[in-house]
């Protein structure tokens, strides 16, 4: 497999090179070089588990919910700059901060931030174009949503919608390495705000239990991950994500077994699920889980 | 004549006729009778016993001297009386002109004569006096000859003619023969200083100028002369005057003019059946009431306009229909002065003179300049600058002096000059007259139109024109005779005399109060009713007048004048333009301050910091680049009309004297526009080097000045177009704006071409063929692509980019638009809908798989839709539909893939671009300083609500024009969508900066042509001439057209 793609890659290096070579003549011309072009089809993960397996991360309106109703006071500090944006060159960093900004640009929705907002909203565009995914976020009427605090529910439907859609259609197009980087931008972006929030007691403790929970979620994304390790910058990721599992080993999730009851709601028979799991988690681990959140999280950011 | 002249005067006299036999009483009477002619009564007594004293002084000696017996002796002038005549002689040199030196030396021997005693004593004080006065031996012998001598053989001068009834065989003499005259009249030439003496041999009841003639003296018979005989045909100045030009060493130039009339377009008569028969060494004046066309008739006289009727010939060559044969015979003077207002009195005249002369050296021409300037006398005054009637820095004779001196220096044959004395002192006026009187001697034919002349100036001429209203022609002929003729007609008593006999002072106003006299109601006021209508003049005109119209042999044309050829025309052109240029301080401080500050101000005011935290500039932050780019095409655009919109203008009247030079007008336009062409490349690499720098625009500059330049040096020959078609500096600073607006909207940069209205082309394939026609579109679009291509950053990406653009297109608008269409019949189809899909729909379909089928890829990966000709309204199927849907799916993944490919491409190259850290700040460096994020925007189209639009049953690719190659490749279809990297040239693709610098100098080439061969003045000509038809006010619009259309070219 590995051979495989190096081969495409030295032929189309030589295609550039010969492209270069003649470049005052107008021989650009794609078909020209498809000529000469091995065409590809990379073996990979089966896309559909992929993608059933992305759409197990939670999404970034689930966490700022959960947040919002915690009463946490909101902080413009955590989130990634909007001026980080310049130092996204490759389709790596790109799809992970498009998650990332996603991931703030829906946490700032729900404080009704509708200035800021714009800033986010353009980037998210920005990236997205810079993936060639830009059909997905309809800028000019997520512009005129944002404008009104009114309308937030829209811009988050859109938003959010735009992001599954993305997700979606990158596997679609066998760039499902793409997709598992976005939904782990706005994975860990959220992780990063939930640790790193400021919050009362009682509200502490639901969050920290979300949190606990997300022990499953790593375990997924690593697995994903995996996939594309023979990418460097996938296997660097990797490492790191080790090291956070570590710390989220410490946590335990026991499951307790109840019986299924059977209920009527809304005049239909359905079988309900008693059985619960319970995340055991305290604040030292929630702190060290945090610290390495954040060393990941900056490290992707910059 | 002045005390001390009379004084000096009768010295001489006294000197002369104290002599040997001393002072008879002959002599005393001629002194006598020439007091009279001066003085009052009192003052003659006065004089003559000056004289008298002055003669008797020194007698006794010279009595002695003078004895009877040593008479046979020739005895020898006293040496006192020798110096006492040169003394006098130098002091009369010192006030007279030569002209008046030559009468008082004709008086001198007529005082000899009037005794007839020629003794060598008193030959020799008038051979002093002589010589003092710088008058030649042969015209001295000649004096003394027709002073003394009667019989015809004796008198065998070239300077001399003789009218008589009988013919004389002499070799030299000129003979007038004229039946009716008993003795003879004898005239003399002085050639030097052009003056006519006259002289009869008898008694007889001559009349010069309406005053008796004595056979006792000697009479100057000055310019506009006529000699009248009891009953024969009097004899005018001119048939004299052109007696002794017929056959000088001067070309005989014939001029005749017969039947001219002119009809406006607007059908308003200009002129009307005008009749003029003329010859070489002539002054003839045109005059007339103001309106009554005198300036158009000069104008047609001279060839500036052409005549409705008749024709104008110059020694039988058609003046308007053979220009070509007549090259430089004619020179035009008009009313205002033709002068390069920053230039000076010099350098005017020198390059003049450089145009007209090619053999000429440096030193001689030098040399000829300064020797005009002097005989202007304007010597003085060489190194002033002219400056414009505004602000005079010389005055306003001399101003017409220097422009007379122009045409001067060059001498042409026939000479027009147009209200030389208009505006100036009678002394500056007689003095520009005796200017134009002295080309006449030398054998040229000049016509003056003149308004309102002194009498002095009005005898000067030869002949007189009287137009009056309408363009008739109501007189022709001899200036005296004029008041005469019409004094008769008048009725009015003394009709027959022309000038004052005591003065001799003639009123040219009164021809004039006679012709416009208007009838006196009942009450005694004037009414606005003529006594005679300017048809009734003309009628009694044409019965007493009808010209000879014979046809003579006529002489080879002189030789034009040898102008330089094409180059040196260039040089001399351009070094005059030059200098004048620099000459005005204030221009050129303003022209080459006028890019850097713009410059400084544009780019210093857009020189934009995103990032409210940062004062750091980013480039690729900048937002305001794209304005700038456009801002650079109507920045180069306005400074080059600026710089030229007045040039032509400025000069018409310089060209229109130039005109008559036939110097080339291409190397006149070329030497303006090097200038001009020089002017814009600086002011571009000012703008280009301050603005780009400032806004960190890093590289290219060469290509940013090709653009400036170009443009500007377009705008310079536009400038220059409409300078020379429009009449005032106002018109022409109105039409600025109605070039440079159109250009600033159908630039594509204020706005979308998408987005103008679909009338004229908004939103189409290809850029609105109405804005295919603004240069700043294609400079502008130039600029775009050059700088989002060929920076230093995506230069490196660009081909593969646009590779990954193409791929991405296709498959994720493309090929899925086309889906939608096959899987929207399908759904139809299943809910039994009527028509399931549209004719144009399947249209839509054929098109584009048959374009997708002709793809070279399409061949060689075998990804072909052989069904295309199923694509029909009729075979369209739902097998159809399926097997179009697995086409499309083939083609789509096939796009994905290539897609994919290149965009991991381009990521692995940035990768590895910023693999360690340092790279990624040299990346990132290379990145900020070369690219610009809203500049690729626009060249993207990143903001279109649509990708793709349907244009009839085609999609048109609307995102990432800049990476989209020209779509129709047909031989000869250059035109594109905006922003395209490349054009289509003859089947072949030329980068766009190249092909639209090359547009932007084809639109050069075609306003260059429109410019030489003066396309616009002609159209707005035409229009005139359309709108004069129309209407009556547009007419006079017309009228005021055609009147100050003057020629200003070549």
């Amino acid at each position: 497999m590995k051979k495989l793609k190096l081969i495409s890659i030295v032929f189309l290096a030589l295609g550039i090179l010969s492209l270069s070579s003649c470049r005052q003549g107008p021989k650009g011309e794609a078909t020209d070089l498809l000529n000469d072009t091995l065409i590809s089809a990379k073996v990979r993960m089966d896309d559909k588990l992929i993608g059933e397996m992305i759409s197990s991360i939670p999404n970034p309106v689930e966490m700022s919910a959960l947040l919002q109703k915690s009463g946490v006071v909101y902080s413009q500090e955590l989130l990634n700059p909007v001026e980080n944006i310049k130092n996204y060159n490759t389709n790596f960093k790109r799809a992970i901060n498009i998650g990332v900004y996603g991931t703030d640009l829906v946490y700032m929705n729900i404080y009704d931030r509708t200035i800021a907002t714009l800033k986010y909203l353009s980037n998210v565009r920005e990236l997205a174009a810079d993936l060639r995914v830009e059909q997905f976020f309809d800028y000019k009427t997520l512009n005129r949503l944002s404008e009104s605090s009114r309308n937030i529910d829209s811009v988050l439907f859109i938003t959010n919608s735009g992001f599954d859609n993305m997700s979606r259609y990158l596997i679609e197009q066998q760039r499902g390495n793409l997709a598992v980087l976005i939904s782990f931008g706005t994975w860990i972006e959220s992780i990063y705000i939930a640790t790193h929030l400021k919050t009362v007691p009682p509200h502490r403790e639901t969050i920290n239990m979300r949190i606990g929970e997300q022990k499953r979620v790593l375990d997924n994304i690593i697995l994903l991950m995996n996939t594309f390790k023979q990418d460097p910058a996938f296997a660097e990721l990797i490492d790191d994500l080790m090291i956070l599992k570590k710390e989220f080993e410490k946590v335990t999730i026991t499951y307790v077994y109840n019986e299924p009851t059977i209920q009527e709601i809304n005049g239909m028979v359905v079988l309900v699920d008693n059985s619960r799991s319970e995340v055991n988690i305290d604040q030292d681990i929630v702190d060290q889980i945090a610290a390495s959140v954040a060393i990941i999280r900056n490290k992707i950011i910059n | 004549m002045s005390e001390e002249i009379l004084k000096a005067l009768m010295q001489l006299f006294a000197i002369i006729a104290k002599q040997d036999v001393g002072l008879t009483e002959n002599e005393r009477k001629f002194v006598e009778n020439f007091l009279k002619q001066q003085l009052n009564e009192s003052a003659v007594k006065e004089y003559l016993a000056l004289f008298d004293s002055f003669s008797k002084a020194g007698r006794p000696l010279e009595q002695i001297t003078a004895d009877p017996e040593i008479d046979n002796k020739p005895k020898l002038t006293s040496v006192k009386d020798s110096v006492k005549t040169l003394g006098i002689a130098k002091k009369i040199n010192k006030t007279l002109t030569q002209k008046q030196k030559v009468v008082v030396l004709v008086r001198l021997f007529e005082l000899v004569n009037s005794d007839k005693n020629f003794t060598p004593q008193r030959m020799a004080i008038v051979d002093t006096a002589a010589e003092v006065f710088n008058i030649s031996k042969e015209e001295l012998n000649a004096i003394a000859s027709f002073v003394g001598e009667n019989k015809s053989d004796k008198l065998d001068f070239p300077d001399v003619l003789f009218i008589q009834s009988e013919e004389i065989d002499n070799k030299h003499s000129h003979f007038i023969k004229s039946s009716q005259l008993n003795g003879r009249i004898i005239i003399l030439r002085v050639k030097s200083v052009d003056l006519y003496f006259l002289r009869i041999t008898r008694e007889s009841e001559l009349l010069l100028n309406g005053l008796p003639i004595s056979n006792q003296r000697i009479y100057l018979f000055a310019n506009g002369s006529v000699l009248k005989q009891p009953n024969g045909k009097p004899i005018f100045y001119t048939d004299i005057a052109a007696k002794f030009f017929s056959d000088s060493s001067v070309v005989n130039v014939s001029f005749t003019a017969e039947n001219i009339g002119l009809t406006f377009p607007n059908r308003h008569v200009g002129l009307r059946n005008i009749n003029i028969e003329e010859q070489s060494g002539k002054m003839i004046a045109i005059m007339g009431g103001s309106g009554v066309g005198k300036t158009i008739l000069i104008n047609v006289l001279s060839g500036i306009d052409d005549p409705t009727t008749g024709i104008v010939k110059i020694n039988g060559i058609n003046l308007h229909h053979e220009k070509e044969k007549i090259k430089g015979i004619i020179g035009y003077i008009p009313q205002d002065d033709l002068l390069v207002e920053d230039l000076t009195v010099y350098e005017n005249l020198y390059y003049s003179t450089r145009l007209v002369y090619r053999d000429l050296t440096e030193v001689q021409i030098n040399k000829k300049v300064d020797k005009v300037l002097t005989s202007l006398g304007l010597y003085q005054s060489r190194n002033m600058k002219v400056g414009n009637l505004l602000d005079k820095k010389i005055s306003g004779g001399q101003r017409k002096r220097l422009n007379m001196g122009l045409e001067l220096i060059r001498e042409p044959a026939i000479l027009f000059v147009d209200e030389p004395t208009s505006g100036l002192s009678s002394r500056d006026s007689e003095n520009i007259m005796e200017l134009l009187r002295e080309l006449t001697v030398r054998g040229k034919l000049v016509f003056v139109v003149i308004h309102q002349p002194s009498s002095e100036i009005y005898k000067m001429f030869d002949n007189v024109i009287i137009l009056d209203e309408g363009g008739h022609q109501i007189y022709y002929g001899n200036p005296l005779e004029a008041v005469i003729y019409f004094k008769k007609l008048d009725n009015q008593i003394n009709s027959d005399i022309g000038e004052c006999s005591q003065c001799g002072n003639v009123n040219p106003e009164t021809i004039f109060s006679i012709i416009e006299s208007r009838i006196v109601d009942e009450y005694g006021r004037t009414t606005n009713t003529r006594k005679v209508l300017p048809q009734e003049w003309s009628r009694y005109y044409k019965r007493n007048n009808k010209l000879s119209g014979e046809q003579k042999e006529f002489d080879p044309l002189p030789d034009a004048f040898k102008k330089p050829n094409w180059f040196n025309q260039l040089k001399i052109f351009f070094s005059r333009d030059l200098f004048s240029k620099m000459a005005n301080t204030q221009y050129m401080v303003l022209n080459f301050l006028e890019a850097p500050v713009l410059a400084f101000l544009l780019a210093y005011v857009i020189r934009y910091i995103d990032n409210p935290a940062s004062d750091i500039y980013i480039f690729r932050d900048n937002e305001n680049i794209m304005p700038y780019l456009f801002m650079i095409t109507i920045v180069a655009l306005f400074v080059g009309l600026i710089v030229s919109a007045e040039d032509i203008y400025k000069d018409r009247k310089i060209l229109k004297r130039e005109s008559f030079l036939n110097l080339s007008r291409s190397s006149y336009l070329f030497s303006k526009l090097s200038i001009l062409f020089i002017i814009s490349a600086i002011q571009a690499l000012l703008f280009i080097l301050i603005g780009n720098s400032i806004l960190g625009i890093k590289g290219m500059y060469f290509e940013y000045w090709l653009i400036f330049f170009s443009v500007s040096a377009l705008a310079n020959v536009l400038g220059l177009n409409i300078s020379a078609a429009f009449n005032s500096a106002v018109t022409i600073y109105i039409i600025i704006p109605f070039l440079i607006i159109p250009q600033m909207v159908l630039t594509g940069a204020m706005f979308s071409f998408d987005k103008i209205n679909r009338r004229i082309g908004g939103g189409q394939e290809k850029v609105p063929v109405i804005a295919e026609i603004m240069p700043t579109r294609w400079a502008f679009e130039a600029l775009v692509v050059n700088q989002f291509v060929n920076n230093n950053y995506e230069k490196q990406f660009y081909e593969i980019r646009k590779l990954e653009s193409q791929f991405n297109y296709k498959n994720v608008y493309y090929i899925s638009e086309l889906k939608g269409f096959v899987e929207n019949y399908r759904a139809k189809i299943m809910t039994n809908d009527s028509i399931p899909i549209s004719k144009n729909n399947i249209e839509l379909l054929y098109n584009e798989i048959t374009k997708e089928n002709n793809l070279p890829f399409a061949l060689n990966h075998n990804i072909i839709f052989d069904k295309t000709d199923h694509i029909n309204p009729a075979d369209f199927s739902m097998e159809l539909a399926a097997e179009i849907l697995i086409y499309l799916d083939d083609l789509q993944n096939y796009y994905r893939i290539n897609f994919n490919n290149f965009n991991e491409a381009i990521d692995q190259k940035i990768s590895s671009m910023v693999s360690t850290p340092k790279k990624q700040k040299e990346y990132q460096q290379l990145y900020n300083n070369y690219f610009n994020t809203y500049l690729s925007h626009f060249a993207r189209n990143t903001m279109v609500p649509m990708p793709l639009v349907r244009l009839d049953n085609e999609l048109i690719q609307k995102i990432d024009p800049i990476y989209l190659d020209p779509q129709d490749r047909r031989l000869l279809s250059f035109r594109t969508h905006f922003l395209s990297p490349y054009k289509n040239f003859l089947g072949k693709l030329i980068p766009t900066f190249y092909f639209n610098v090359m547009i932007i100098w084809l639109f050069t080439i075609i306003a260059y042509i429109l410019l030489y061969f003066n396309g616009l003045k002609r159209l707005l000509n035409k229009l005139a001439q359309l709108s004069g038809k129309a209407e009556k006010v547009t007419g006079r619009l017309a009228i005021y057209t055609q009147k100050i259309s003057e020629k200003t070219t070549y």
